[in-house]
């Protein structure tokens, strides 16, 4: 499964600042490769672990430790799951950071030595990156891709349908309900529609057609679904007062309540999003509280929450629209994929 | 609230931050960061350096330590409210709201040493109130109660405004049949072997004659003593209604854009304020009748229910005991029967099993035909009146004024 690597770009919060450590500002800065460049990225909230020409590489504040021997990661802040030729391993997050990869394993499985689909997706089931560490999976799913959410799983069939089970509460299963549910159930709504990407952020979904159209879901509470969100336009009204010297709260605020604006705080059933100019879209990755897409065109595209410069704007602000990220047009960098760990968006760009 | 810069509201002085500091433990050795419960490994190094800017200037932090640990606290707060809000209430465990308490005290504590407006660091407190989990021996109460006489005064309220106020539509006529009986001061005895015991309500009176809040609670008192705090407000006419929602705001704008404006309705509706807000628990007192119970008094939870003219209650049942004490304002109640129940087409859905999917004022008699079958009682409840809802007695609840109610939950 070897993935072009290439030069990457990190937008966001940094290892040093989960560290308590002052930290490089939001970016974007640069991932340190060698020559044959980063093929592939698998970000946590306090590290990071990038696969690299010499093999997989776990990288924390102020330290970079060699995984030699392993194909992919699956991180989390309790634990680090590798597969590798024998099979899959997790280790807890210290003794991954501490470099004690030969002390036991808080689980393990062997596995096939030829994986037929990516991580979490494991023979029979997937992985998570805590404990019960392997969930079984239905066989009708007939899984190809699967991510995980912070309460919930999205899984895409090689027929590109997409299936979502786990915690619902805030509509990111999809099925028009504030319910969870157990087992893998067909999102209906996009039953007509293959699919052939989909993306997890903590309480939202997303999934791209095979005509590049995004379908997103869930939760928008900081406006990860680019729909109007109440909170975003609160901070903005409230902004407005202070930058025009209004310290009454109140005038923005009622006129807010009087535009009788059609907020929406969680979407229970998927919408499309249209982007600007009507952009197809190639890729999609979701972080806690925010989206990111890449176009057909190369071009990056962010929103939601923004507090630690994760969407890439050079500030701190949050948006409930899909915005270019400038940045990387101006810098003539044509991006080529796009990781989003929890609080930070990772791209692969071609250099000019 | 006064505009940065100025002097009132402003902590530039070192005679608050004294204050303030003497609010913790002398040395950082007093301040281990007990948690009750598990949290994952990342966060602790945030806890420690947060402390350690705390601890490390001899006097007040300077500018850069204080950028420095607003820095920190958001980071724990934003973490942490990622925990709490990642299944249900119940189960999100004590350690991250804990971690999200410090989150919070941290954060108010740099708001105070950069000298910036207290109103934001009193936020911070209520926040970690209201979602957090005491630590530090309840700091944040403490730094809110330091802090909160530092704060300028609210502006009196619009006189001219107060008269634009909604009419409400009148209640259904009451017929005699249906009235809840009404009773003042009955004995312990009298109460429990005609009410509590055979399960059924009454309007108590007199009970609250001599409760403070009667003569001392006033919209314009509420301003005075909570206008800064910060409480959740239920946005939306009813909790079934999908355009309803839950805001975090300060009581004085609760106050100025949901009571005074009436664009929308707005409703302080089941808050434990008196929590939040201890100086006010002087105002009421727990009905005497609560000690019939089985329960500790501790174990009473006691909601403030406050709000304008047209704040409705759909039709639901609770599990516990209540006693409904009405400070000021009139409610239309309307009460069935638990033996009702199947009458009353309880929702189908886990969260709103204990609502019925009727309303009451406007009932869909072809949807939900057998309603009409369900017996009730109903009463106008007056000020100075408490009301006796049996447990798992379905209660409607329309404020026709301005109101405030006292519930207290018992078992």
């Amino acid at each position: 499964m070897a993935a072009p690597a290439g030069a990457w770009l990190v937008f966001g919060f940094s290892p040093e600042e989960a560290a308590g450590e002052p930290g490089p500002g939001p970016g974007p800065w640069r991932l340190e490769a060698g020559p044959e460049g980063i093929s592939r990225v698998w970000p946590a909230w306090s590290y990071v672990v990038v696969e690299t020409g010499a093999g997989l590489e776990l990288r924390s504040a102020g330290q970079r430790r060699r995984l030699p021997g392993w194909a992919e990661a699956l991180p989390s802040e309790t634990h680090l799951v590798l597969r590798g030729p024998a099979g899959a391993r997790a280790w807890r997050r210290e003794a991954a950071l501490s470099g004690a990869l030969r002390d036991e394993p808080a689980w393990s499985r062997d596995l096939p030595a030829e994986p037929r689909q990516p991580l979490p997706l494991l023979p029979g089931g997937f992985a998570t990156p805590r404990p019960p560490f392997f969930t079984a999976l239905p066989a009708r799913v007939r899984a190809q891709r699967l991510v995980l959410g912070t309460e919930h799983a999205v899984a895409l069939s090689t027929a590109g349908e997409v299936f979502t089970w786990g915690g619902g509460r805030h509509g990111q299963l999809g099925h028009g309900l504030l319910e969870s549910g157990l087992q893998p159930r067909l999102v209906e709504a996009l039953a007509g529609v293959p699919m052939r990407a989909v993306a997890a952020g903590g309480w939202h979904s997303a999934s791209v057609s095979e005509a590049g159209d995004l379908y997103v879901w869930g939760w928008n509470e900081s406006g990860q679904l680019a729909l109007p969100s109440k909170a975003l336009a609160q901070e903005r009204a409230q902004a407005e007062d202070s930058s025009t010297g209004n310290t009454k709260l109140t005038p923005c605020q009622e006129q807010l309540a009087a535009e009788g604006t059609a907020f929406i705080s969680i979407q229970a059933f998927p919408a499309l999003l249209d982007l600007p100019q009507d952009l197809e879209v190639s890729v999609v990755s979701c972080g806690s509280r925010h989206t990111a897409v890449v176009t057909r065109g190369g071009e990056l595209y962010t929103w939601g929450w923004g507090k630690y410069g994760q969407l890439g704007h050079g500030n701190n602000v949050s948006s409930d629209q899909a915005r270019r990220v400038e940045h990387l047009v101006a810098e003539g960098l044509r991006v080529e994929d796009v990781v989003c760990g929890p609080w930070t968006t990772y791209v692969r760009v071609q250099e000019p | 609230m006064a505009a940065t810069g100025s002097a009132e509201g402003v902590s530039g002085s070192s005679a608050l931050w004294a204050e303030v500091r003497a609010l913790l433990p002398r040395a950082e050795e007093g301040l281990p960061l007990a948690l009750s419960g598990e949290v994952e490994d990342c966060v602790l190094p945030l806890l420690r350096r947060a402390r350690a800017l705390l601890y490390g200037a001899a006097g007040r932090p300077g500018a850069a330590a204080a950028a420095a640990l607003e820095r920190l606290s958001d980071i724990l707060r934003d973490y942490s409210w990622e925990k709490l809000n990642a299944g249900p209430w119940r189960e999100v465990g004590k350690g991250w709201r804990q971690v999200y308490a410090y989150g919070c005290l941290f954060g108010a504590l740099a708001e105070v040493a950069a000298g910036r407006s207290l109103a934001r660091a009193v936020r911070l407190c209520d926040l970690g109130l209201l979602m957090g989990a005491a630590v530090l021996d309840n700091a944040l109460a403490r730094l809110v109660r330091a802090l909160q006489p530092h704060l300028p005064r609210a502006a009196p309220r619009d006189r001219a405004r107060a008269q634009r106020v909604r009419l409400q539509p009148p209640p259904p006529a009451l017929r005699p049949q249906e009235v809840i009986p009404h009773l003042h001061c009955p004995s312990l005895e009298h109460f429990r072997d005609n009410y509590l015991v055979p399960q059924r309500p009454v309007v108590l009176e007199g009970i609250m004659d001599h409760w403070p809040c009667m003569k001392k609670w006033s919209v314009d008192y509420f301003c005075q003593v909570a206008g800064c705090r910060t409480v959740p407000v239920e946005l939306g006419a009813r909790y079934t209604d999908e355009e309803w929602s839950q805001q975090l705001m300060t009581v004085s704008d609760f106050i100025s854009q949901y009571i005074m404006a009436e664009n929308n309705v707005g409703y302080l509706a089941q808050h434990q304020l008196f929590d939040q807000i201890p100086e006010l628990k002087e105002d009421i007192s727990i009905p005497d009748y609560c000690c019939l119970g089985e329960g500790e008094e501790d174990d009473i939870t006691i909601n403030a229910w406050f709000g304008p003219g047209g704040t409705i209650s759909p039709l639901h049942q609770d599990p516990q005991q209540n006693f409904l004490a009405q400070v000021f304002g009139r409610k239309y109640i309307r009460l069935y029967s638990p033996q009702d129940s199947e009458n009353l087409y309880p929702h189908e859905s886990q969260i709103l099993h204990n609502t019925s999917q009727v309303d009451v004022e406007d009932p869909d008699l072809v949807k939900f035909p057998n309603f009409t079958k369900a017996e009730f009682q109903s009463c106008i409840l007056m000020p100075g009146q408490i009301l006796f809802i049996p447990v798992k007695y379905w209660h409607y609840v329309r404020s026709l004024e301005l109101s405030f109610s006292v519930s207290f939950w018992w078992s």
